[in-house]
């Protein structure tokens, strides 16, 4: 049996008295595709993102390959200790946000080769023309000199999947990755992640769109209130939801 | 140093035998015209230097304010506050003292024979040896150490409104550009440097481009220094010359303060269509997240 690429075990995290997480465990081995779903609220957001420690969960272990984060502090004090372990996960990880998040300042080439350069020290003309393979490959070739504010969301958001391949990383975060767009925008992202997922990347993908999850996903978790309500193959917690709540929830996001 | 050659010229050696055109071009170029046409060189040379401290001043401020170690963050908050809170003439007076004499006083520690003590009564006294600069030092020594003092007093000031503006602008980058730097691993110091800092400037040029306006304005006060700027030299120009002056006329400060105001005109005109450009320039890119410019 190899070793899972990421494991969340037992993890809490609350704002203040307020509990986001009560002990959400998942795992994700190497080509797996994990869709995370659940109402707006139920903690989706935070646990992806407690996964690269943009969040710190005040209970439970991270491992990444194995590799249990180091932490020190208790409860709202609870902080990873090493920092060179957290920049290990993190150029790991990569993560697509929902808004999208690229930088602003740079064009769509620059943003794609930022971190590959100063984060791990990659050089720069190999870097680029890596950058340009993936910008050609999510179908924004030409793309390349333009800023993010001249972009469409869908070509926005397709270079910040550049980006985050750009990493070659272990497997990709995203987080709502179609949420900001309209639905004939929609596709094109959804095309390039379903290409992903058949390349074999490990994925996990917190997605209110029932049709990417059950097609490129391998393994469906439905989130309520912070804590794992059902899990399972797609298809059948779809077409068989058991818990009253996925019931209703599926039924609302039908109609 | 052409005019002066010019002054030279057979014809300026006798200012009363000329008339019309040829009195005033000799009256333009005489000796001391030099000097106001030069105080515009003192003042465009305090703009070029304090400009640059002050940012240099304004970027400690805004770090030091910023900053997690206790202590620095309120030196940062108390300077600017101080800064804000005193009307500029007050420090602009207070500052050049403050460091004339502080000099002194340390210079008269450690250089003079004998330190009595340097209150005498209501009097600062120091020994000859500590004065600044030397009594015995050629003028322009003098007057380059007044230009120095006024310099550190203007980047002072300046320095504290641009600790102010940076640290807003700093504060105005989109938190979520910064987490996404953290996200792909960069520590502290690169996504200050590769993030935050060429995304600030964009908030920070309008505010950036009123100091410099204000700056511009507050030139005049070097002449509260003590310093020969063309306030000073406009005032003494103008003023009524009678028959013993070798180039005698009524008041004429009316016109010497005409070119100064169109100087200044000229100055803060020059510099705002400058900024408006940058601005454009800048905006590319940014536009849609800042909410100005005119890119696509
Ligand atoms: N930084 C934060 N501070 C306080 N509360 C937060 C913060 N982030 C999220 N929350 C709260 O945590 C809960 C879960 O949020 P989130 O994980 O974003 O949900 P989801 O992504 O499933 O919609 C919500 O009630 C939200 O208001
Ligand atoms: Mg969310």
């Amino acid at each position: 049996m190899t070793t899972p690429v990421l494991e969340l075990n037992n993890i809490h995290k609350a704002y203040g008295d307020l509990e986001v997480l009560k002990g959400v465990s998942l795992k994700a081995n190497k080509g797996d595709v994990i869709a995370l779903i659940g109402s707006s609220g139920s903690g989706k957001s935070t646990l992806i993102r407690c996964a690269n420690l943009l969040e710190q969960p005040q209970q439970g272990d991270i491992l990444f390959q194995g590799e249990a984060i180091q932490f020190k502090g208790q409860g709202h004090d609870r902080q990873p200790s090493d920092a060179a372990q957290v920049r290990h996960l993190r150029t790991h990880l990569s993560m697509v946000f929902q808004q999208f998040n690229l930088w602003s300042h740079l064009s769509v080439l620059e943003n794609v080769i930022e971190a590959p350069i100063t984060v791990q020290g990659r050089p720069r003309d190999e870097a680029i023309a890596e950058a340009q393979a993936l910008l050609d490959k999510v179908g924004i070739g030409d793309k390349g000199d333009r800023y993010p504010a001249e972009l469409s969301g869908g070509q926005q958001q397709r270079a910040a999947i550049a980006r985050g391949l750009a990493m070659q990383p272990t497997a990709m975060l995203f987080d709502e990755p179609t949420s900001a767009l309209d639905p004939e925008l929609e596709a094109e992202v959804v095309r390039v992640i379903q290409a992903l997922a058949k390349e074999g990347t490990t994925m996990i993908i917190v997605t209110h769109d029932m049709k990417l999850a059950r097609d490129v996903a391998n393994h469906l978790i439905f989130l309520h209130q912070g804590v794992i309500e059902e899990q399972g193959p797609p298809a059948d917690v779809l077409d068989h939801p058991k818990s009253e709540r996925l019931q209703k929830f599926l039924s609302a996001t039908k109609a | 140093m052409r005019g002066f050659l010019f002054c030279m010229f057979e014809s300026c050696a006798d200012p009363s035998s000329l008339t019309g055109l040829a009195w005033f071009a000799c009256y333009l170029t005489n000796g001391k015209h030099l000097l106001f046409y030069q105080s515009f060189g003192t003042v465009l040379g305090l703009l070029a230097l304090a400009a640059p401290l002050a940012l240099l001043f304004g970027f400690a401020g805004a770090l030091a304010k910023r900053s997690q170690i206790p202590g620095l963050r309120q030196i940062g908050q108390v300077y600017v506050a101080m800064v804000r809170g005193i009307p500029d003439v007050v420090f602009f007076l207070f500052v050049p003292l403050l460091i004339d004499q502080g000099i002194e006083v340390v210079r008269h520690y450690s250089l003079c024979e004998s330190t009595g003590p340097i209150y005498q009564g209501n009097d600062f006294v120091v020994c000859d040896a500590a004065k600044m600069p030397l009594s015995s030092a050629e003028p322009w020594v003098h007057s380059l150490y007044g230009f120095a003092l006024a310099l550190a007093a203007y980047a002072i000031v300046f320095g504290a409104f641009a600790a102010n503006t940076l640290d807003g602008a700093l504060s105005a980058v989109p938190t979520a550009q910064l987490e996404t730097a953290r996200a792909y691993g960069m520590n502290a110091r690169q996504s200050f440097v590769r993030i935050q800092l060429p995304q600030m400037w964009i908030y920070a040029l309008p505010g950036l481009a009123n100091l410099w306006q204000i700056l511009i304005k507050a030139t005049p006060l070097l002449f509260l220094l003590g310093i020969e700027d063309i306030v000073y030299w406009a005032r003494e120009l103008g003023g009524t010359k009678g028959s013993r002056f070798a180039y005698p006329h009524p008041d004429w400060r009316i016109y010497y303060f005409a070119a100064l105001l169109v100087f200044y005109m000229i100055m803060t005109w020059g510099s705002e269509k400058v900024f408006n450009r940058l601005q454009v320039r800048m905006s590319v890119g940014q536009a849609t997240l800042s909410g100005k410019g005119a890119a696509l």
